[in-house]
């Protein structure tokens, strides 16, 4: 058979060399063919933080992803894909896998993060910056659960968990029936991302009375933070700081279109960018207001800086300060402002002034208002946050997801850090009133604590919850709002209504020393595709040669049959 | 998964055919060319079929889960074609009874299974991904081979003009299950909700029973005069 074919491929080649061509090229073409992505189970996976700041690498270093997967119960974990869940996720089993050298970690959160039980939440929070304090070489994901991720996992377990302890036979049982998974993610490998700009946005509202007004600086950065930058939604920080200065500008905008309420105070509005990132916007505004240009608001007369962070939740207020205000000042004035309406009006509210110096040796500026305090300018944040610290400033458990029952007060509130639209209106209302009073000179002009500047329907809940609501339906981490972001041209939109003068302020990192650097491949799709062991492929290849032998025999025995067959049907035909 | 892998799959749907050919004494009979021949002609039926089915029967986007079963058996009455092409064939080949029909079946199986297995093995097969539907496709190639064998043996008889009146019924009958054995695996798996194994069993054991009752008729015909 082989021999007559030869000749006619030999025949072949000589006679036609067109021939040749068609079967030859389609032939070189399937081998060398990339192989197809057909997988068992494709899910999108997001990566951990990975950035540069002040020179110094944080997150997870690495992208590319090819390995087996495994559980943290496996004995080897070297080179392979670890994957935990959160509701059993435990910081010394991450730092097993790390320790071994595991080639990954797959990370699978729950696809209702509000479900999950208090503790784990709080949990995973203290984490997240543990995780990130130190540089990973290998990547770090985390994906969403669904069923078929489930699956992949609960299989992964048994195979993992059943090792070791068995005999051959059963390894080698085992081997044939398990699944292996094999995880491959499809992007490349991450880059470090060439001049990213990031924006900031400010805006104003002009006092009346003359010249050399004081000027009242609102500040909120609406960039979020979390672990991964895709699931940094960052509802409380800080979107509610935000919503609250967007609804500020409403309000005193309002105010100042009329003649006998415009006020002798310039009102400036900034919204900053980057500020999970030592507050890179804020920096280059204040370098821009007062290194270069002649004449800005902020260069003269300053009355205070009041940065508003993470205000969304919480019966408590904190004015942080980097030094305690002196009498007479206007921070003082608004200190005893903010004591005085939040003792007459809102009881249910505690207030207290915390003081922490400025700390030049750490990396990471505590507060926004330290990025004033460094310029001297006369600064304070307002938080429900007792310290800089808690980890609600830096969470991906920081979302809005509130189930439509829980908005309207009824139902469990969410375990982790969240939004609760009554409590940020009213601290909204607390601080316009505070503000007002500033403004207005009330207190001097002798009127009582618990006058209503604002009556209840000025301070609109539903403002602020679609607001919240609108900052928090997608991820705002600062490597993803770039200057093109519906989020930037939105927030924009919104301040012009408002406020005069809207300018977007830009930073981007110094070409030759960065300050920061971000890179990308933050959000890839995972292919898991089932494996089977090597020695599954040699022990099918022993039972396939059996099975043929046995089908050798038969073939070359089918005499037999046929004689059987013969037998059988010979009396038939004699009768016939 | 690997290349490994694919040699192995190859190997179970292709040496089934190779020791069917050298066992059989087609070798001896300098057959290899009736076989490409005939594979040639399941080509010529299949382009033809292909042609009539786009035609005459154009894609029916059903309901989802719905089984047209009127659709699917006017469908595979299509496949009548490949009694016909078997027969020319056979016609076109002078000899023995079982050189005749041994040629066709295994020209005709054998371009079936370059034409319609290959090319899947090849792709599938050495991918990351590990699925059994490549070992379960090697072992329906075997399975194809003797139901080809059946089936020309079949077609062999029923246009012999010696055959005799009592025998006309059951090679009738076969060649309708031969015909329409596609289409009765398509209802059993619709009906049962089998499993891939369970449907392969079930192929392989119809196969094995009709290419039984047509080798006893076989043998009966051929001694019988």
């Amino acid at each position: 058979m082989f021999e007559e074919a030869s000749e006619v491929f030999d025949n072949m080649f000589k006679s036609s060399f067109p021939l040749t061509f068609i079967v030859f090229i389609p032939a070189v073409l399937i081998l060398v063919s990339p192989l197809p992505a057909d997988a068992a189970h494709e899910f999108t996976v997001y990566r951990m933080q990975q950035y540069d700041l002040q020179g110094q690498p944080y997150g997870t270093r690495n992208a590319i992803l090819n390995t087996e997967a495994r559980t943290v119960e496996a004995e080897v974990l070297s080179r392979r894909c670890v994957i935990m869940r959160l509701a059993d996720f435990a910081f010394e089993e991450y730092q097993k896998a790390l320790r071994q050298s595991a080639g990954a970690v797959v990370i699978i959160l729950p696809k209702n993060m509000s479900a999950m039980p208090q503790d784990i939440v709080q949990h995973f929070m203290e984490l997240e910056p543990e995780m990130l304090a130190t540089e990973t070489v290998v990547p770090v994901y985390f994906a969403m659960e669904d069923d078929e991720l489930l699956s992949i996992y609960t299989q992964t377990l048994t195979s993992s968990s059943s090792q070791g302890s068995l005999s051959a036979a059963e390894v080698l049982l085992h081997t044939a029936t398990a699944n292996g998974f094999q995880m491959v993610t499809s992007g490349a490998q991450s880059k470090a991302i060439s001049d990213w700009a990031i924006t900031s946005l400010e805006g104003r509202l002009a006092g009346v009375g003359g010249e050399d007004l004081p000027t009242i600086v609102v500040v909120a950065h609406y960039d979020s933070f979390g672990v991964a930058p895709w699931l940094s939604y960052g509802a409380d920080s800080n979107g509610s700081g935000v919503s609250m200065l967007l609804e500020l500008a409403r309000l005193f905008s309002k105010l100042y279109t009329y003649k006998r309420t415009h006020a002798g105070y310039n009102l400036l509005f900034f919204v900053s960018g980057g500020g999970k990132f030592n507050y890179q916007g804020t920096k280059r505004w204040l370098e821009d207001n007062l290194d270069h240009t002649d004449s800005s608001l902020l260069q003269d007369n300053v009355a205070f800086v009041l940065c508003l962070d993470t205000l969304g939740n919480g019966d408590t207020m904190h004015l942080h300060v980097s030094k305690p205000p002196k009498e007479g000042s206007p921070q003082f004035t608004l200190l005893k402002e903010l004591e005085l309406v939040s003792e007459s009006q809102f009881p249910d509210v505690k207030f207290s002034m915390v003081h922490k110096k400025i700390n030049l040796a750490d990396d990471m500026l505590a507060w926004e208002h330290e990025r004033f305090g460094i310029r001297r300018l006369p600064a304070f944040t307002l938080s429900h946050l007792a310290s800089h610290r808690l980890a609600q400033r830096a969470s991906i458990m920081d979302a809005r997801s509130v189930s439509p029952s829980s908005r309207h007060g009824a139902g469990e509130p969410p375990a982790g850090p969240h939004v609760d639209v009554q409590k940020l209106s009213r601290n909204t209302k607390l601080v316009a009133e505070a503000l007002a009073r500033v403004i207005y000179n009330l207190t001097e002009k002798g009127a009582p604590g618990d006058l209503q500047i604002f009556t209840e329907q000025m301070v609109q809940d539903e403002q602020l919850s679609a607001v919240v609501d609108w900052l928090t339906a997608q991820p705002r981490a600062a490597q993803l709002v770039d200057k093109d972001s519906s989020v930037v041209s939105t927030l924009e939109y919104h301040m012009g209504h408002y406020l005069k003068d809207v300018k977007r302020h830009y930073v981007r990192a110094d070409k030759r020393d960065p300050e920061f650097v971000f890179y990308d491949q933050l959000k890839q799709t995972m292919n898991a595709y089932r494996v089977k062991p090597a020695i599954f492929d040699l022990l099918l290849a022993v039972c396939i040669s059996g099975y043929l032998g046995v089908m050798y025999l038969a073939i070359q025995n089918f005499g037999l049959l046929y004689s059987v067959a013969r037998r059988v049907t010979q009396p038939k035909v004699k009768s016939h | 998964m690997t290349l490994f892998h694919f040699g192995n799959c190859f190997a179970l749907a292709y040496f089934p055919y190779f020791i069917t050919y050298k066992c059989s004494g087609l070798s001896e009979y300098n057959a290899f060319w009736r076989c490409v021949q005939a594979g040639a002609t399941y080509l010529f039926v299949q382009l033809c079929k292909m042609l009539f089915l786009a035609t005459f029967f154009p894609t029916w986007e059903g309901g989802a889960g719905v089984y047209d079963f009127v659709g699917e058996f006017m469908k595979s009455t299509v496949d009548m074609a490949d009694l016909l092409g078997l027969h020319l064939v056979m016609s076109r080949n002078a000899g023995k009874g079982e050189y005749k029909i041994m040629v066709a079946a295994m020209g005709w199986a054998t371009a079936e299974l370059v034409m319609s297995r290959c090319l899947p093995l090849w792709v599938g097969a050495r991918g990351i991904e590990f699925d059994w539907k490549y070992i379960q496709m090697s072992f329906d190639s075997n399975i194809s081979l003797v139901h080809y064998i059946a089936m020309a043996a079949v077609v062999w008889m029923f246009t012999r003009y010696d055959l005799p009146k009592s025998f006309r019924l059951p090679v009738t009958v076969l060649l309708a299950l031969c015909v329409y054995k596609a289409f009765l695996m398509e209802l059993f798996v619709n009906i049962f909700l089998l499993g891939s194994w369970t449907v392969l069993l079930v192929k392989a054991v119809l196969t094995g029973a009709i290419s039984l009752c047509s080798l006893f008729l076989f043998v009966t015909l051929v001694h019988s005069n």
